[in-house]
């Protein structure tokens, strides 16, 4: 019975932690960003969703489809204003564009935080449930909510590999991921593919904050510790790798669903981090990274 | 000189990257006062030969022995304190340290208790700056020194060490020919000195006159060996790197065409940093031609490509069809018709063959895509049968056939091909050589085509430029490349 | 030699300027400045690693907070103060070796993240063992340094001084040119005969030693050691922003950006929760607009051409 509401609850989980890392993973593999507002970004969106449903009567739809909005904005924003001029800045030695690009991220994150807190305080808020009602499951109650959940996000999933695998855009991303120089010597303009990447990236992002607020509920400050756990997850599977991200968000998503349950819900956190190390020391390159 | 022991002595060395033999079974010996030189083109392994010699990469096989020590898989700094001295080909200073400062950091122990170097410190490294040349330029710091400078601070570093033996690699890239004599005269103090040196270059024409005997390389395996006018005789050398007898078979009836400039280089610099890789050049490619740019590795080949792809940054002026490229993004020139297809070849790797190719052809219509994929799998036959493979797990030849082939997807007017024949067997040449000849007969496709390798380049050219030292220094004939340069080319 | 004499000016103003502060500087400034000075040696503690050695350390309150938890459980457990510095710092110097040791094997942001995932764990332990540490409240300590704002302030001082004079001398002595090269370029540095991996080492230890005893300095001045004082990420945001502001591989530019850093977070504390809103973006234009920072561009080389 405890196993059987381990298994569901932690597949809940862990979709929602795979959601949360593919873009994060994606942006790295095509652009060579490691974006770490990430949080901030899923903060914004879930946010003004859970505002504009709550205080405007949007509904959670409503409030769903402006947080999505409002993650693609967010995304632009930090393209545009962080990311872009520190990659095109001459000052800035090539050799160090890595560490500009962690710091300049890392404040843009921390901009984010305060001023969401500063407009909407840092209690967490939920959203309401997409859909209400329970369900049983061969005797767990389970909220509909949840499965919606986990279903939503293995759609996101399933549509981002169709586009990756199955379009012409998909194919000019991987390609870019592999080789960006073969790609513009094919006449394709880099810069036009890094913003697409932007786009699904903040897509996926705003969508993943969204969920999380309606699942979990969210609040201010958990925004680095949103990062954190994406960054965790994307290192686990190897950097850049989607399969690899996905696989690592349920190792985390089960690792931590399990401590929980059954150990201790204070020790939540503590055995990703452990694995994260072990991973780290033996196989530096994640479970299925490449390099 | 017979009687004294060698400094260095390499033997059995080999070393593999996955399933890459970079270094097959290499050996030498280096005597006191002894310069060796150690050529090869890009990718036939004498690079990392040096790495193996300096711990930088461990040998999977083979002994490195320092005065009788075998050093081989020891880390770097131990070799180095054993005696070995390196001088990079990129010089990497501190840049907010002086010159002077820099020859004191090679100077100083390898301690962490020592924080004051001791008195006669700065008075070595002032004469080691002395002696290469940076005596007025100690107070500098390097960012604003010329590139001949920088070379000579490296330099000054590996004296620094007094090491026995001295790697140098590329000695002279990059130089002006007054700066050559110099450096020239610097390694030959080295010998003075009793150091045993190991030169490492592309070409053993611009080490000849330095070195007692010459190595020469070839995908990893020794092809070569003896003084460097026996190397340059040497069959084998020359058909690496000149190909087999040349043969030239220009199309008279072109002249007639007179095709109207497709391509027109005005004279373009080209400078990475300090070094000036191209000087004054000045080509043009008229439609329907097939020129061909000859020159050894390092000549400015690449260079020129890349910056006729917008890919590096140039002075002067590029016309396409009448119209300057100043300003026009490294993809807008390919769309636009200038498709490259570089010697590092750039494919996608874990993509299939298939999707290597559908992605060149993005910018056409169906219809057209189609038959340009038809076209081109009847060319190349081998990438037919591949076509659901990764790129990746192609052969040489085979990737530089799909490399190739992913350009004429495009759809290209004038096609460049840098370098097609790097690191391939002689068989495949042949391959690639009537693939190119069909292509020349069958299509009224414009080429741009660089190569080390004359009689591939050869064969092929309607009219041919010899590149040397980042300068055209001939252009004409096929026919009468053989009678003119054929001799002084390596 | 002009140039070197006018530096040397410089030096000596701001050291009287700071020395006499207690003269004209109310109480509630002197707090303010007592915090910066303790500032400015982590930051400087960081630069040592970052930008001589070139390690991206994104966990330097791992190393801050070991020092100032144990100095504070020490304390605790009955031990003087003197002692409780020492073993703090002690603690301190072994928790930058176990950072120091996958910095030897992993690049770039692979060390940053494990850097990361350090602070995190210290994090979670420090709340799982709530009973002992005090969990996010904090942990009270019986003794302090003083009462008297002059003397906190005077301490505080001194220690940067002492630190400041010592981390800038060995970043401009042999160790801290070797240092440069290994964190420019290992193998050239291994290549010059520079064992890479014990300087690596050497520089880990001596900033754990300055982080070290600045966190116990810092929990003995409050009298508490809390996530919030020495832990938590938002320290180590702090950190960065100091040292890239002041100038990176400077050493000294660390404290002018940390006392730039708390002096504005003060100034701007009418406006509320937004005052570190406005410094991260001050800070975020500063490193896209002027990345060599402020003391980077004061110094920046202008040889003769």
């Amino acid at each position: 019975m405890r196993g059987l509401q381990i298994l569901i609850d932690g597949f809940a989980i862990s979709s929602l932690y795979g959601l949360g890392a593919v873009g994060f993973t994606l942006m790295f593999g095509v652009c060579g960003v490691l974006n770490l507002a990430h949080g901030g970004i899923m903060l914004i969106a879930a946010l003004l969703g859970w505002w504009v449903a709550a205080d405007y009567g949007a509904g959670p739809y409503g409030g769903a489809v402006v947080g999505i909005l409002a993650g693609l904005i967010a995304s632009y924003v930090t393209y545009f204003v962080v990311v872009r001029p520190i990659q095109r800045s001459r000052a800035i030695p090539r050799t160090e564009e890595e560490l500009f690009l962690l710091t300049g991220t890392l404040l843009w994150g921390v901009m984010i935080q305060v001023g969401m807190d500063y407009l909407f305080s840092n209690n967490p808020v939920t959203m309401q449930p997409l859909v209400p009602g329970v369900i049983n499951i061969l005797g767990v109650r389970t909220p509909q909510n949840e499965l919606l959940i986990a279903a939503t996000c293995w759609i996101a999933i399933g549509l981002l590999s169709l586009l990756v695998n199955k379009t012409q855009i998909g194919k000019q991303l991987l390609a870019a991921s592999i080789n960006p120089r073969g790609l513009t010597l094919l006449g394709f303009e880099l810069s036009r593919i890094y913003l697409i990447v932007w786009t699904i990236y903040g897509l996926l992002t705003g969508l993943a904050g969204v969920l999380l607020a309606s699942f979990f509920g969210i609040s201010s400050d958990n925004a680095g510790n949103l990062t954190a756990s994406a960054f965790t997850i994307v290192i686990l599977g190897g950097l850049g790798s989607v399969p690899g991200s996905l696989l690592a968000a349920y190792v985390v998503g089960y690792a931590e669903t399990i401590t929980a349950y059954l150990i201790n819900p204070t020790l939540r956190p503590i055995p990703a981090l452990l694995i994260l190390v072990l991973v780290l020391y033996i196989r530096p390159r994640g479970l299925l990274g490449r390099r | 000189m017979l009687d004294t022991t060698p400094l260095l002595e390499v033997d059995g060395l080999t070393k593999r990257f996955g399933g890459l033999v970079a270094v097959h079974n290499i050996g030498f010996t280096i005597r006191p006062g002894e310069i060796l030189g150690l050529i090869g083109p890009n990718g036939s392994g004498k690079s990392t030969v040096m790495k193996l010699v300096m711990g930088i990469e461990r040998p999977n096989a083979g002994s490195v022995k320092l005065s009788g020590t075998d050093v081989a898989g020891w880390p770097t700094h131990r070799i180095a304190r054993s005696g070995v001295g390196i001088v990079f080909q990129h010089s990497r200073p501190l840049n907010r340290q002086t010159v002077l400062e820099n020859i004191k950091l090679a100077l100083l122990p390898d301690s962490l208790l020592r924080l004051v170097a001791e008195p006669h410190v700065e008075q070595r490294a002032r004469e080691i700056a002395e002696r290469v040349g940076l005596g007025g330029v100690l107070a500098r710091r390097p960012p604003t020194l010329p590139f001949a400078d920088l070379r000579r601070l490296e330099m000054a570093k590996a004296l620094a060490r007094d090491p026995k033996v001295v790697l140098v690699d590329e000695p002279f890239a990059g130089l002006t020919p007054s700066e050559v004599a110099t450096f020239s005269e610097l390694i030959d103090g080295f010998r003075r000195d009793g150091r045993a040196v190991l030169l490492v270059d592309h070409n053993v024409k611009s080490v000849a006159a330095l070195v007692d005997r010459v190595l020469a390389m070839y995908l990893g395996q020794r092809i070569a060996e003896g003084t460097a006018e026996e190397v340059m005789r040497d069959e084998t050398v020359r058909r690496v790197y000149i190909g087999g007898k040349i043969e030239a078979h220009p199309r008279k009836d072109l002249d007639k065409k007179g095709g109207e400039a497709l391509l027109e280089v005005r004279g373009i610099d080209v400078f990475y940093g300090k070094a000036q890789a191209l000087q004054q050049v000045a080509i043009h490619v008229n439609a329907g031609e097939f020129v061909s740019v000859v020159g050894l590795n390092g000549a400015g080949k690449t260079t020129l490509f890349n910056a006729i792809s917008g890919l590096v940054p140039f002075a002067g002026d590029i016309h396409w069809s009448g119209e300057t490229l100043h300003g026009r993004s490294p993809a807008r020139i390919a769309r636009e018709g200038i498709v490259q297809c570089p010697e590092t070849r750039e494919l996608f790797g874990e993509l299939s063959v298939r999707e290597n190719l559908d992605l060149g052809g993005q910018h056409l219509s169906k219809e057209e895509r189609k038959e340009q994929l038809a076209w081109l799998l009847g060319l190349f036959p081998i990438l037919n049968e591949r076509q659901r493979q990764p790129a990746s797990t192609l052969s040489g030849g085979e990737q530089q056939m799909l490399a190739i082939a992913r350009a004429l997807m495009m759809r290209p007017k004038l096609l460049i091909l840098d370098e097609p024949t790097l690191g391939l067997a002689p068989v495949i040449l042949e391959q690639l050589s009537k693939a190119l000849a069909r292509l020349r007969e069958t299509t009224p496709i414009t080429v741009l085509l660089g190569e080390q390798n004359v009689t591939f380049a050869l064969p092929h050219a309607d009219r041919v430029y010899v590149l040397e030292h980042a300068r055209v220094v001939w252009e004409g004939d096929p026919g009468r490349f053989a009678e003119e340069m054929g001799t002084g080319y390596l | 030699m002009a140039l070197f004499r006018r530096r040397i000016l410089w030096v000596a103003v701001l050291l009287i300027v700071g020395a006499s502060a207690p003269g004209w500087l109310g109480a509630y400034f002197l707090g303010v400045f007592t915090t910066a000075y303790y500032f400015g040696v982590f930051a400087m503690s960081w630069d040592l690693l970052f930008g001589f050695a070139g390690e991206v350390n994104f966990g330097p309150t791992f190393m801050i907070g070991v020092g100032a938890y144990a100095a504070g459980l020490m304390n605790n457990a009955g031990y003087s103060i003197p002692i409780c510095l020492v073993a703090g710092t002690a603690a301190a110097v072994v928790s930058g070796l176990a950072l120091a040791l996958p910095a030897l094997r992993l690049r770039g942001p692979y060390f940053g993240l494990i850097t990361l995932v350090a602070v995190l764990l210290l994090l979670d332990l420090i709340v799982i063992f709530a009973s002992v540490t005090g969990g996010e409240i904090g942990m009270m300590v019986p003794d302090v340094l003083s009462i008297s704002a002059t003397v906190n302030y005077y301490y505080a001082f001194g220690f940067l001084v002492i630190s400041a004079v010592i981390l800038y001398g060995l970043s401009r002595s042999s160790l801290g040119l070797i240092l440069q090269a290994t964190g420019q370029d290992r193998i050239e540095a291994a290549a010059l005969g520079f064992n890479v991996t014990k300087h690596k080492l050497a520089a880990f230890c001596v900033s754990a030693f300055f982080s070290g005893l600045a966190g116990g300095m810092v929990t003995f001045y409050g009298g508490l050691a809390s996530v919030d004082t020495v832990v938590s990420l938002a320290i180590t945001v702090q950190i960065v922003i100091a040292v890239v502001f002041g100038g990176r591989r400077t050493i000294l530019g660390a404290i002018l950006g940390s006392i730039f850093l708390i002096l504005a977070g003060e100034l701007l504390r009418p406006i509320g929760q937004l005052n570190t809103f406005v410094v991260s973006a001050i800070a975020l234009a500063v490193i896209i607009f002027f990345p060599d920072g402020a003391l980077g561009w004061v110094l920046r080389p202008r040889d003769p051409t």
